[in-house]
């Protein structure tokens, strides 16, 4: 799971250090204006420029003088159920059926000898359900308007008191209502089908002559090693990310053995994340190395050195520590000898108050680029200004909750890469069912915004016109992020116009364009360059959907923090608000029966 | 059907005279000057130009319109195919943007939203959701006036009764035959009880029994002190029910006035007795040829409403151009 820094702040660091507020203001207003200049135009070519001027100008008194103020929930909720009377008649819960028959048919390909399977089940049915019901919400919002004004319905709904923020927001919470549905019976079933899907029953195969030590029987792709206590009580070994209980009982003098259900695959860890700093060979603060790979998401730190990375926590509570801190670390190895590359990559890790006047002994790890738990005692041995010393965790290293953890590469040639969520406290555990559940109303705010996108193109564009607005504008919000990577120098190939004539040219993206005139090519990359700006402030007007993903959350067992889904909740408020203004200007200047 | 809406405080003043008069041939002042607040529909050089997808001209569907439908009357507006009939009341209602003048309604713009409180339409062909039934419909058109669930209830029994649909309340529209997708559509624009109906071709679809009963439920409508908007081009139906009229011909006014004195032609008498022996028709022959005229007709008369729609239509073709004295 791959986490920016930013995704795991709280809702107040994000709202606030980032300037989101700001940003989400300027963005509505900044649509609400782009919507005035639209209808503007509109009206400028019906009317003339100082007519024109004259009606948006009404629109905007209306809209604040008249129409919000006297838009009735009734109304709303007239239409929101019509819209929804209306999906149900066209049989959009048939989407259900698809969806059953998709996950039957997922049982039997769905891998159960992998090394996670639960991670396999749960991101199969959240990445199912959530473009199926994406889909849903478009085909359902972009067509809707559009087939009121053919059927010329809207002739009787338009001559009554109906405002046009009541037909777009009575559109938005139909369709929204029907989606909730369609989305709470494909939640069910994707949770029934993950833990059935997961869930088996071993017996015990072969018991040592100790009766104590002993293998359980092979089921669904993997069997467990477990060794069982005096009192006939034992946990197995951890095999596909989950262990059974094991108890022996004596029934009759004979001994009876039996081995529980699955414990451990379906989690929600509750992580606390610190942010990262870098350290460079001599302590000095940097900004961590990069090794060469194209992805910048970790960088490193040169090993035998004094480089290190630096972790700042803030939340550290005892009452979630009671058995001690569990460190969870996820960290990568870059070997620049490879002689021995079967000696795993040597790591230390120090617990330093935020003073840096205490810190703990060295903690020395094999690094296991995969996810690794250390659990560090409450009582340790360390040092008070380099003075040895007995420490308790919660009294001298954590101060006020905030706390550092230190992580260097021991080998020398060597360097170990992390990101700042690749090193998390464990703050206990809550209810995977919960989590699950979070994980579909992180769906369902991506739904409401693409009916919100759906219904505002609706309210100007023809249905199959409208779609391909609404998917273009869910495709630009999914790969949108690429689209910076052209104003990076790094970026290879240039734009559209350079990557035909490459084409035509047959030149590889790794060599000059070189086509033996300057200006032509000059021409060519500002074109490209106008284009991609174009683009990138179209991309700027619709939601990353590729952030506001979170089934990695639920798949890595990771609780979905509060935090995060609170500001994809206002993201979606924002785009809420957003749409609504311009569908509203569109339908005001609209003439129903041209 | 059976129309029956409740004569609760019929307006007399409002009634109309009894039409036909007998012998009757002064030319009394058609109209009386309305003071302005019992005007409802105001048009002022009301004019539409309906332009395709890069705003050229397609056609100038109404030039000019200036008419004025006053309290409690019934005004048609009469006109061939294509006319500009369906144009004007959409223009006052709002569901098209005039390209030039203007249209008041209630004494508000046409485009606002608030004038709708009192409007009832009902559109040239029912456009209505077809996967509701009868009781949904007007639940749901009732929803959007805001009105309260009982009283929704209650207007939703009466109308039901009122346009004779009790036995297909609970079917789909979508299985509705013409007739009773025009009931339910005239229920529809009826159910806030508005005090402006604008019907547009209210008897296309009704047979004969249907289209009688439709006819008296709108002088019964005027006589409860309501205003009426219609068009048709079924010339008894003007004739019958409305008490003033506009003819249009290719988006341009052609006649306007009142239905009686319109047909009323000046200096032709009419003759209506009965229990008249040989004799006293001879007499009556010779008193008419006695003051130098001559004896047209002394038999049923024809429906001149159709003469004066033919005529006007053909003058128009022959002359374009807006009928002197309109
Ligand atoms: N949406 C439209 N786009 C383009 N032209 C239109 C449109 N609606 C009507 N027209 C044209 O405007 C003119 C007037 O049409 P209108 O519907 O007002 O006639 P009408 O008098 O109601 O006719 P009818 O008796 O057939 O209903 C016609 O020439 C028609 O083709
Ligand atoms: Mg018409």
């Amino acid at each position: 799971m791959r986490l920016e820094p930013n995704q795991f702040w709280s809702l107040s660091e994000w709202l606030f250090r980032e300037g989101s507020l700001l940003y989400g203001a300027a963005l509505v207003i900044t649509m609400a204006a782009f919507g005035f200049f639209v209808c503007y135009v509109v009206a400028m070519v019906r009317q003339g420029p100082g007519e024109g001027f004259f009606s948006i100008a009404k629109v905007i008194y209306d809209l604040f003088r008249t129409d919000l103020p006297k838009t009735s929930l009734s109304r709303i909720w007239a239409i929101a159920k019509l819209a929804f009377l209306e999906a149900i008649r066209r049989k959009v819960l048939a989407v259900i059926g698809i969806f059953i028959v998709g996950i039957l048919f997922a049982g039997w390909f769905l891998d159960k000898s992998a090394d996670d399977p639960a991670k396999l089940y749960i991101s199969f049915v959240l990445t199912a359900t959530n473009y199926l019901i994406l889909l849903l919400g478009l085909f359902l919002s972009a067509f809707s308007i559009p087939a009121d004004i053919k059927n010329r319905t809207i002739y009787t709904i338009v001559t009554k008191p109906v405002r046009p923020t009541e037909i777009v927001l009575g559109r938005v919470v139909g369709f929204s209502l029907i989606g909730s549905v369609v989305l709470a019976v494909l939640g069910l079933l994707s949770y029934v089908f993950v833990v059935r899907g997961l869930n088996h029953s071993h017996e015990v195969a072969t018991i040592g002559s100790d009766g104590r030590n002993g293998v359980t029987d092979v089921a669904g792709a993997h069997s467990h090693n477990f060794r069982l206590n005096e009192d006939g009580k034992g946990v197995t070994d951890e095999s596909k990310g989950h262990q059974h209980t094991v108890t022996a009982t004596k029934v009759n003098g004979e001994t009876v053995f039996k081995v529980g259900p699955p414990i451990g695959n379906l989690s929600a860890r509750v992580p606390v994340y610190g942010s990262l700093t870098y350290t460079d060979r001599n302590g000095v603060v940097g900004e961590g190395l990069n090794v060469g790979y194209m992805s910048e998401y970790r960088k490193f730190i040169a090993g035998g050195s004094l480089s290190s990375a630096i972790w700042n926590f803030e939340n550290v509570n005892e009452s979630d520590f009671p058995d001690g801190l569990e460190i969870e670390m996820n960290i990568e190895a870059f070997r620049t000898y490879k002689g021995d590359i079967v000696t795993p990559v040597r790591g230390t890790l120090i617990l330093r108050s935020p003073d840096e006047t205490v810190e703990s002994e060295r903690v020395s790890f094999l690094v296991k680029e995969s996810l690794d738990r250390k659990v560090i005692p409450l009582k340790l041995s360390g040092f008070r200004l380099n003075k040895p010393e007995k420490l308790e965790l919660f009294k001298d290293l954590v101060v006020d909750g905030r706390m550092q953890i230190i992580i260097r590469c021991e080998d020398s040639q060597q360097y170990l890469g992390m990101a700042a969520a690749d090193l998390a406290l464990r703050a206990g555990e809550k209810s995977f069912a919960w989590n699950f559940f979070k994980g579909y109303v992180s769906i369902w705010l991506q739904m409401v915004i693409v009916i919100c996108f759906g219904v505002m193109y609706s309210t100007f564009l023809s249905g199959p016109v409208a779609m391909v607005a609404t998917l273009a504008s869910l495709v630009l919000g999914f790969f949108g992020a690429n689209i910076d990577t052209f104003f990076n120098s790094q970026y290879n190939g240039g734009g559209p116009v350079e990557a035909v004539v490459r084409i035509l040219t047959q030149k590889g993206t790794m060599i000059d364009l070189d086509l033996g005139n300057q200006t032509l090519e000059q021409t060519i990359r500002t074109i490209d360059y106008g284009l991609m700006s174009g683009v990138s402030t179209l991309k700027s007007a619709v939601p990353d959907f590729g952030r506001l993903g979170t089934s990695d959350f639920i798949a890595y067992g990771v609780d979905l923090f509060d935090g995060l889904l609170a500001r994809h909740l206002l993201i979606a408020l924002g785009y809420f608000i957003m749409t609504t203004i311009i569908g509203y200007f569109f339908l005001k200047t609209r003439e129903m029966a041209a | 059907m059976t129309l029956e809406v409740p004569l609760t405080d019929a307006n007399p003043a409002a009634l109309k005279e009894t039409s036909n008069a007998v012998l009757s041939n002064n030319s009394d002042s058609s109209t009386a000057p309305a003071s302005s607040s019992d005007v409802v529909i105001e048009t002022r050089g009301l004019g539409k130009i309906y332009r395709d997808f890069w705003g050229r001209k397609k056609v100038h569907a109404l030039k000019s319109l200036d008419i004025e439908v006053r309290k409690g009357e019934i005004f048609g507006l009469l006109g061939p195919n294509g006319s500009g009939k369906s144009t004007t009341i959409k223009l006052v209602l709002g569901l098209l943007f005039p390209t030039s003048g203007r249209a008041f309604v209630f004494g508000k713009e046409a485009a606002e939203v608030t004038k709708n409180e009192r409007i009832g339409y009902l559109p040239e062909e029912s456009y209505l959701y077809k996967f509701l039934n009868a009781e949904e419909t007007l639940d749901f058109y009732g929803r959007l006036f805001d009105m309260p669930a009982s009283v929704r209830r209650e207007r939703t029994e009466q109308l039901i009764q009122m346009v004779g649909l009790q036995r297909a309340r609970r079917r789909q529209l979508k299985e509705y035959s013409k007739g009773m997708t025009r009931r339910i559509g005239l229920a529809q624009a009826l159910i806030n009880e508005p005090d402006l109906l604008v019907l547009d071709e209210p008897t296309t679809g009704l047979d004969p029994i249907g289209s009688r009963e439709m006819k008296d439920l709108i002088l019964r409508l005027r006589d409860q002190g309501k205003t009426i908007l219609m068009c048709s081009h079924q010339l008894a139906d003007v004739e019958d029910v409305c008490d003033r009229i506009a003819i249009l011909h290719q988006g341009e006014l052609k006649e306007l006035g009142r239905v009686d004195s319109l047909l009323k032609v000046q200096d032709v008498t009419e003759v209506h007795a009965t229990g008249l022996s040989d004799a006293a028709k001879d007499e009556i022959r010779a008193v008419i040829a006695k003051h130098g005229g001559t004896l047209l007709q002394l038999d049923n008369p024809t429906t001149t409403m159709e003469d004066l729609f033919l005529d006007i239509v053909r003058e128009s073709e022959a002359r374009p151009g807006r009928r002197s004295g309109s």
